[in-house]
């Protein structure tokens, strides 16, 4: 692909992105508020919070503000950049620019930005936020790695246009190491989303928002929005790794067919949440503890050709 | 134009010199400071132009001779290849900053003089120099490697009125003379064993006398030459910090030492334990021997070990409270994937298949360029703790809060240096681990044990980054702590003058140089390793990675692994700047408030959440690991 495609391709996939995330983040809370007898606001309602809160006075109350604004900017940037490593129903416009390598290094990177934001402001309950989440994602990085891994080792191949493209799976049927990732996947997803029950380092009831509890304004606004981003891009990330069936319809077809299985995949993800108690970090840590074991054996499994 | 070995020889001398004056007039602390500092610049001047000369136009055709008794085997021979190239530019470019640096910093120390610290940093340096281009296995070996270890525990124990650092450096003596002992029996058994080909006794321990003699002995001995190889794995590891044996000297060594050694313990002279192991474990076996020399078992022994260095020694400094003994745990993790990667390169070796070689060479390059990117990286984080200590008078990191404001530099460098090491992409550190990780994937078809290693090494390398989230977080972000409210008042300004703040930029420059433009390293090693066609290392010239303009970026497996860091950095700007943008469209005003702790109560310092109480639950649960650090004295008991 051209070099000079690259820019205005990342602009179209996080354009979607950005367009759809708050449409997401508002049916999540419609149907938990259906789920749990209530009324919910209505469906535009995160477009709404988000143009308020842009407008609405900042407050910096940390030591190191220059660092709070980086923060708050990188991670836009961060979850628009990793927008144009995932292929939202169309190409991959960052495809020559990086592998499955550095796609596993930016979703990380992703969540550090908050962490730096969290630590600039230096409340206590940021911190102790911080502490969960980085911990959190200690255990979720190898998750998702060992996903893209066997991927790779079913495609002989690092390039995102292959991997992506349901590759735990082989040409030649469903190997074992791909549905077990599957399931270990599913069983983790609502964490790489941070929904309940893995919710650990915001807990409202507990920690007031965690990292983010001394942000307002157009900070909040800028982490909110990264934050509804995340839930679009993992969802795609999970569609095109897992659910590959459909994909290779006609434009439209195709196309439509993938943001559906992304709706159906925020609608899981809704459920889960509605339905569940917040994990303590200690429980959810042995539980990401036991996911790894078994992906680590799904990984040994790809090695060999299983 | 002299020769590249000429040009070492005459840097070693030229340390001496320099060590002579530096020790007559150490009355003049700043005087002798820059001295030393004059004669480290002429020394990397000398060490460039060998390199450049070695990688431009070819290394010389045979080791130089400068010194030779036949009767004992006794021989300086000095010959400078393009792995002894690597090896001397990073000594080189880590020495020239932590010289400098010293000139301040030495100053802190007040009534310890400064007799006891430049000439044993100038002899340390010459013997690093030595020790990487010598050819031969046994006395000088010897003597550079003693005059290495000797120096360093002088200087290890250079504020020797603290007991425990008497301790550290008594460890670390012991340990380097274990390892001093099992390499030269190593040497003893497959030099001794063989008959001097070509150079008669005089040259008996000689890198091409061995050399010559190995295919013989490897097919008539194999369990002596095994037992030699083991040694040499066990004493180089020893000097490398690798698991089990780094945990038992490194984490003392390196906080007891004053900071720009800590900077050259941990940047460069642990690796020459990789050197060594790069050396007489590739390049010392000609390739017709291959067949009788188990490099894939070695290669399994050094992933295997990489693989438990990368994780313990991460997984330790997670539970770390005090500065530097943060960074020397890291020492060890990060040379576990230096070792991860050479193992990787010793697997694919002697595999058949289409990718081997070049997955071979991708692990060897990555370990070459993280062995360079951690000497950048961590000689930095160690002038970064030295400021801080600088400033705040401890490594202490419960202690720390709120330094970015009274020292914005430091803390920007120590940022890129942390974001370099935990491998954040755009930054070096990145680079290198790719290579690792795409050859240890890769060659996971071959060797079905690699992959889990990899997946260890990508999970350590989230606990690396947690663990400077940790020490960047709480020492410049997070809440001023009562002790920096304290020196900030008493001192003024607590930032560090420009000759310990120019060591820093310059270190940052090329963490973030080689993080925008790996293509440059990696032509630099395709170079070196052109420049170092013998044994086993004959194969990475040829099979090295296709070249492409610096720009481009990375490639392997013909395209199908690849990193451009400069369209991922344009990518990731404008969105940065798209952001920033989209912040300031609401017109929104900003204002500095106090925080607020849920409105009933002022924020004062028990309420801080200090370094002691950073991933409470991860640390209980590896606990057993050993290494966690006592009780903080002070600091809130509150959760």
């Amino acid at each position: 692909m051209n070099i000079l495609w690259i820019i205005p391709g990342v602009a179209v996939n996080a354009g979607l992105v950005l367009l759809v995330a708050p449409l997401c983040e508002g049916v999540l809370r419609k149907v938990t508020a259906v789920v749990q007898s209530r009324r919910g606001p209505p469906l535009c309602q995160p477009y709404f919070d988000l143009l308020k809160l842009l407008a609405k006075e900042d407050l910096e109350s940390g030591e190191a503000p220059v660092v709070q604004r980086a923060a708050a900017y990188l991670s836009l940037a961060t979850v628009v950049t990793v927008a144009g490593l995932v292929p939202m129903g169309l190409g991959i416009p960052m495809n020559g620019v990086g592998d499955v390598i550095l796609l596993i290094y930016l979703l990380t990177f992703c969540g550090i930005c908050t962490l730096l934001a969290g630590l600039a402001a230096g409340s206590t309950y940021s911190i102790i936020g911080i502490s969960r989440e980085m911990m959190t994602m200690i255990a979720l990085e190898p998750l998702f790695a060992i996903a893209l891994l066997i991927g790779v080792l079913h495609t002989q191949s690092f390039r995102l246009d292959a991997v992506l493209k349901g590759s735990v799976y082989s040409a030649d049927g469903f190997p074992w190491s791909g549905v077990i990732m599957v399931g270990v996947m599913l069983l983790s997803f609502q964490a790489f989303v941070q929904r309940v029950p893995f919710d650990t380092s915001e807990a409202e009831t507990e920690l007031m928002e965690g990292p983010l509890m001394e942000y307002s304004g157009p900070k909040l606004a800028l982490f909110k929005y990264a934050q509804m981003a995340r839930l679009v891009i993992h969802s795609a990330l999970f569609v095109a790794l897992f659910v590959p069936w459909g994909s290779a319809f006609v434009f439209p077809v195709g196309w439509l067919l993938f943001w559906a299985k992304v709706g159906v995949l925020v609608l899981l993800v809704t459920l889960v949440a509605a339905t569940h108690a917040r994990y303590r970090i200690d429980q959810a840590l042995h539980y990401f503890a036991g996911l790894l074991l078994v992906a680590l054996a799904a990984l040994v499994l790809a090695a060999y050709g299983y | 134009m002299i020769s590249p070995e000429k040009a070492v020889v005459a840097a070693i001398l030229l340390c001496f010199a320099g060590a002579v004056l530096t020790l007559g007039i150490a009355r003049l602390k700043t005087l002798a400071g820059w001295l030393a500092f004059a004669v480290t610049a002429a020394t990397a001047g000398l060490i460039f132009a060998a390199v450049g000369r070695v990688l431009v136009a070819g290394p010389s055709p045979e080791p130089a001779t400068f010194w030779a008794m036949p009767a004992i085997g006794f021989a300086l021979r000095v010959h400078v290849d393009g792995l002894t190239a690597i090896f001397l530019l990073l000594a080189a470019l880590v020495a020239l900053p932590a010289s400098l640096y010293s000139i301040a910093y030495m100053k802190h120390y007040g009534d310890y003089g400064v007799a006891r610290y430049y000439p044993y940093f100038l002899l340390f340096l010459a013997a690093m120099y030595g020790l990487v281009s010598t050819t031969d296995m046994m006395w000088f070996f010897f003597i550079f490697w003693q005059m290495m270890t000797l120096t360093g525990y002088a200087l290890i124990r250079f504020e020797k009125r603290k007991p425990e650092n008497i301790r550290a450096a008594n460890k670390y003596l012991m340990m380097m003379q274990i390892a001093c002992a099992a390499t030269m029996i190593g040497a003893e058994l497959l030099a001794g064993a063989g008959t001097p080909a070509n150079g008669g006794a005089a040259l008996k321990y000689d890198f091409g006398t061995v050399s010559a003699n190995l295919p013989l002995l490897l097919r008539a001995r194999p369990g002596m030459t095994a037992l030699a190889f083991g040694l040499f794995l066990v004493g180089f590891g020893i000097k490398m910090g690798m698991w089990p044996f780094g945990q038992v000297w490194l984490p003392d060594a390196h906080p007891a030492a004053p900071s720009p050694v800590s900077a050259m313990l941990s940047g460069v002279m642990i690796k020459t334990g990789v050197y060594g192991l790069l050396r007489y474990f590739l390049w010392l076996v000609p390739p017709v021997a291959q067949g009788d020399y188990p490099v894939r078992s070695w290669g399994l022994v050094v992933v295997l070990l990489g693989t438990l260095s990368l994780f313990t020694g991460t997984m330790q400094a997670l539970s770390q409270e005090q500065t530097k003994r943060l960074l020397a745990f890291h020492s060890i993790g990060q040379i576990g994937y230096i070792l991860l990667g050479t193992g990787v390169c010793m697997v694919m070796l002697p595999a058949r298949g289409p990718d081997a070689a070049a997955l071979a060479t991708l692990g060897l390059f990555g370990a070459l360029f993280h062995t360079l990117n951690h000497g950048l990286f961590k000689g930095l984080l160690f002038l970064n703790a030295g400021s801080m200590l600088h400033a705040t008078g401890t490594q202490d990191l419960n202690k720390m809060g709120g330094l970015l404001k009274f020292m914005p530099l430091t803390a920007a460098t120590t940022l890129v240096a942390s974001f370099s090491i935990s491998g954040v992409p755009l930054f070096n550190g990145f680079a290198s681990k790719w290579c690792i990780y795409v050859a240890a994937v890769q060659g996971s078809r071959t060797a079905g044990y690699l992959a889990p290693c990899a997946v260890v090494a990508i999970l350590t390398s989230a606990l690396t980054l947690a663990s400077f989230i940790k020490f960047f977080g709480v020492s410049f972000l997070s809440r001023r702590s009562p002790l920096v409210t304290a020196q900030a008042a008493r001192r003024g300004k607590l930032d560090v003058d420009w000759r310990m703040q120019t060591p820093q930029v310059f270190l940052a420059a090329l963490c973030l140089l080689l993080g925008l433009v790996p293509a440059i390293a990696f032509r630099f090693m395709q170079q070196a390793m052109n420049a170092s066609r013998h044994g086993l290392g004959a194969v990475f010239a040829d099979a090295a990675p296709a070249l492409n303009p610096p720009w481009t970026g990375l490639r392997a497996l013909e395209g199908r692994a690849l990193f451009v860091p400069g369209a991922l950095a344009a990518v990731v700007l404008v969105a940065f700047l798209g952001a920033r943008a989209l912040s300031r469209l609401g017109g929104a005003r900003r204002r500095a408030v106090a925080p607020w702790l849920c409105g009933y109560v002022r924020e004062s310092a028990c309420h801080h959440y200090v370094a002691h109480h950073f991933y409470g639950e991860i640390k209980r649960c590896f606990r057993w690991l050993g290494g966690a650090p006592q009780r903080p004295r002070t600091g809130s008991k509150k959760t």
